[in-house]
């Protein structure tokens, strides 16, 4: 029996024309949107980045690479990318794993299932800066209700002490972001296929061969999606820190954000501040095509 | 500042045919976005909330006030504003610092023979003398040493609070203004003859009394990150026996719905060493504002007495002397505030990078403060890094 084609007319120029014309007015208000909200400020803190602008000198002359050459002089900069660096690495995986086991936990029946649920998502409901306040309240070493309720029991903790202080803040950390990477994992987990599951288990896998074998590999770009959105927020990483040490003692606690912020509006140094956000912003860019290639191709492996 | 505002526009302002808005947010947020505003050259805003420690960096930005009388403001908040011999804002609320001390446990001791004799031996083994209690109004900075540590629980088991003291040893250039009050009141100073002087003896000896009272825990280990709140917590928690703290301070303190364990019990002193910090929170026209005219018309009335008379009726500490006495019975300290200012207060360098200088002096120093980093190295950094923002 002879198949039947059916064979689309072929467009026109006239109406290839049309289609593109129709595409870029549909597209307009997104180009619009990113170009006063994301292009214009981009290249605006770019050209600031290579003027003297501050407070007291507002000439906004071009000053070449002085403000390069001032940023990588002082040894601030080099230390805030260190602690930002360290803490994040450090967070992120602490956040990943626990993210992982509470999205593997939550993806089974229990009883108060739903009250857990609520109480998990609660932190990120809540403003960082907001956040910060109210640990600042709560961990407060006369009036705060967790030293009260430590000391009731026979320990004494010093919370904001120079040697507790950098573990509080992977602490809070994770209490607040952990959240965001069970939400991420446990959305993978509930479109997870569970033929396959049922396969593993009538070929006799136990369950961490399951998850090894399984449910790891499946969920690779959900894990990598989650990996990747942590770990550019926690490069931001600026309001609890802030909040609670401004990062301090010292410049122990300091993270880029914080030195951007420092530079800007405490020494009134734009375009010092501007250079370190144009340096941190070069050094990230090369790790946005390999994570999204990264995405993309296990996501193709997923789906063979 | 609200209830002014309101009164101004209920009243004169109409007059005037002006209308204030006003735009409160936290103290370092108003700065910041300031900072944005002037950078951008906006007139947004035609008025600016300044102050005597970033006056040299905005000014930049600012109308020099020439027609305002000052004599009438205490001559060390106006000369805080005044850079380049012209005025760049009007003074609107004077802070300085005083010790705020447990009256009670003080009179204790004081009474007490055995009490007093146990602050001895104390004494003998902080400062390798024996030196008898005295009235607060009369230490010198190794009293409040001494105290501080007889008041602590890890010196003496007997200390009827915790901690003899906090220190505001926040990363925070509000805290550099309290640690300059002891680097003063052991004869020290930013800079000599234009160049940094952070390397001299009296500097060390402020780095090592804070850094000597951390190390011993006679203050919380939580004074690493205290600054104005926390300093309040401590005093109000009963945990703590006295502290130098912001004049602002003191009336919350004594209030009993709002220090329902101390209120009463909490009294006045200068700061040990005898020198306090002295700012004046102050009012600027936006070199950019495009309502000068109506801009200048509210500033007039903010520097009349009345306006002060109002202010200070609604919880500010104005910077007039004859303000302040007028209006003793609406705050206990401003009597204090007024003699304190006029014998012990001093008004900070004013350069253009004074504002950095707090910051950077803060980041440099506040490591040492707690122990964490070494003292001389400290200072040395320090005092490069004014060196440099000295020009």
């Amino acid at each position: 029996m002879p198949s039947t084609v059916v064979e689309r007319p072929r467009s026109t120029a006239t109406e290839r024309r049309k289609r593109t014309t129709a595409a870029l007015i549909l597209s307009l208000p997104l180009i619009l949107f990113a170009a006063v909200f994301v292009i214009y400020p981009l290249a605006s803190g770019a050209l600031t980045a290579f003027q003297s602008s501050t407070l007291l000198d507002q000439s906004n002359e071009p000053n070449g690479i002085d403000n390069f050459i001032s940023l990588f002089r002082s040894d601030g900069f080099a230390k805030a990318a260190g602690f930002t660096v360290g803490f994040s690495a450090v967070v992120v995986v602490i956040e990943m794993v626990l993210g992982f086991a509470l999205a593997l936990l939550m993806n089974r029946a229990f009883p108060g299932k739903k009250l857990f649920f609520t109480l998990l998502l609660l932190p990120i409901m809540v403003a960082p800066a907001l956040l910060g306040v109210m640990f600042r309240l709560l961990l407060n070493g006369d009036i705060g209700a967790l030293p009260a309720l430590l000391d009731s029991v026979g320990l004494s903790v010093s919370l904001f002490s120079p040697d507790s202080v950098i573990p509080l803040l992977v602490v809070l950390d994770v209490l607040q972001w952990t959240p965001f990477t069970f939400l991420i994992i446990y959305a993978g987990l509930q479109s997870f296929p569970k033929e396959l599951l049922e396969a593993s288990a009538m070929d006799g896998a136990g369950y961490v061969r399951s998850l090894t074998s399984v449910i790891v590999p499946v969920l690779k770009p959900v894990l990598f999606a989650a990996f990747f959105l942590r770990a550019i927020d926690a490069i931001r990483t600026f309001d609890v820190i802030y909040v609670l040490t401004a990062g301090g003692p010292g410049t122990s606690t300091t993270t880029l954000s914080i030195y951007i912020y420092k530079t800007a509006f405490e020494s009134g140094d734009f375009g010092k501040a501007a250079a370190a956000a144009l340096v941190v912003l070069v050094c990230l860019i090369p790790f946005v095509p390999f994570i999204v290639r990264r995405i993309s191709s296990t996501g193709m492996e997923a789906k063979k | 500042m609200s209830k002014v505002v309101d009164a101004y526009n209920a009243g004169q302002g109409k007059d005037d045919g002006v209308d204030v808005e006003l735009t409160l947010l936290s103290r370092q947020d108003t700065f910041s976005k300031e900072a944005a505003l002037m950078a951008s050259k906006s007139s947004d805003v035609d008025i600016y909330f300044t102050a005597s420690y970033n006056i040299g960096q905005f000014a930049p930005s600012l109308e020099p006030l020439t027609d305002i009388d000052t004599s009438a403001y205490f001559p060390v908040a106006a000369e805080g504003l005044t850079y380049e011999d012209e005025l760049y804002a009007l003074p609107l609320d004077v802070s300085n610092h005083f010790l705020l001390y447990r009256k009670d446990l003080v009179d204790a001791l004081l009474s007490d023979p055995a009490a007093q004799a146990e602050y001895e031996t104390v004494s003998e083994s902080v400062l390798g003398e024996k030196r008898a209690p005295k009235d607060p109004a009369e230490w010198d900075l190794d009293d409040f040493k001494v105290a501080a540590a007889y008041f602590s629980k890890s010196e003496n088991p007997d200390s009827p609070t915790e901690y003899g003291t906090i220190l505001q040893a926040k990363n925070l250039l509000y805290n550099t203004m309290i640690w300059n009050d002891v680097l003063w009141g052991y004869g020290g100073n930013w800079e000599e003859d234009g160049q940094a002087a952070l390397t001299s003896d009296a500097a060390k000896k402020a780095v090592e009394l804070y850094a000597d009272i951390y190390e011993n825990g006679w203050t919380s280990p939580d004074s690493a990150q205290a600054e104005f709140p926390e300093t309040q917590a401590a005093l109000q928690s009963g945990d703590t026996a006295f502290a130098i703290q912001w004049s602002a301070a003191f009336a919350a303190l004594n209030d009993p719905a709002q220090s329902p364990d101390v209120a009463g019990k909490i009294a006045i002193a200068p700061v040990p060493g005898g020198k306090t910090h002295v700012h004046a929170l102050a009012v600027s026209l936006n070199k950019y504002s495009e309502n000068k005219a109506a801009a200048k018309k509210f500033l007039s009335f903010l520097a009349s007495t009345d306006a002060m008379t109002q202010y200070a009726e609604a919880g500010g500490i104005p910077p007039m002397p004859e303000v302040l006495e007028a209006q003793a019975a609406v705050n206990p300290a401003f009597a204090q505030v007024s003699k304190t200012i006029d014998e012990n207060g001093f008004s900070e360098p004013v350069f253009p990078q004074t504002f950095q200088a707090y910051s950077k002096l803060a980041e440099d120093l506040s490591g040492a403060w707690v122990g964490q980093t070494d003292v001389d190295d400290a200072l040395e950094t320090a005092n490069a890094n004014l060196q440099e923002l000295l020009g």
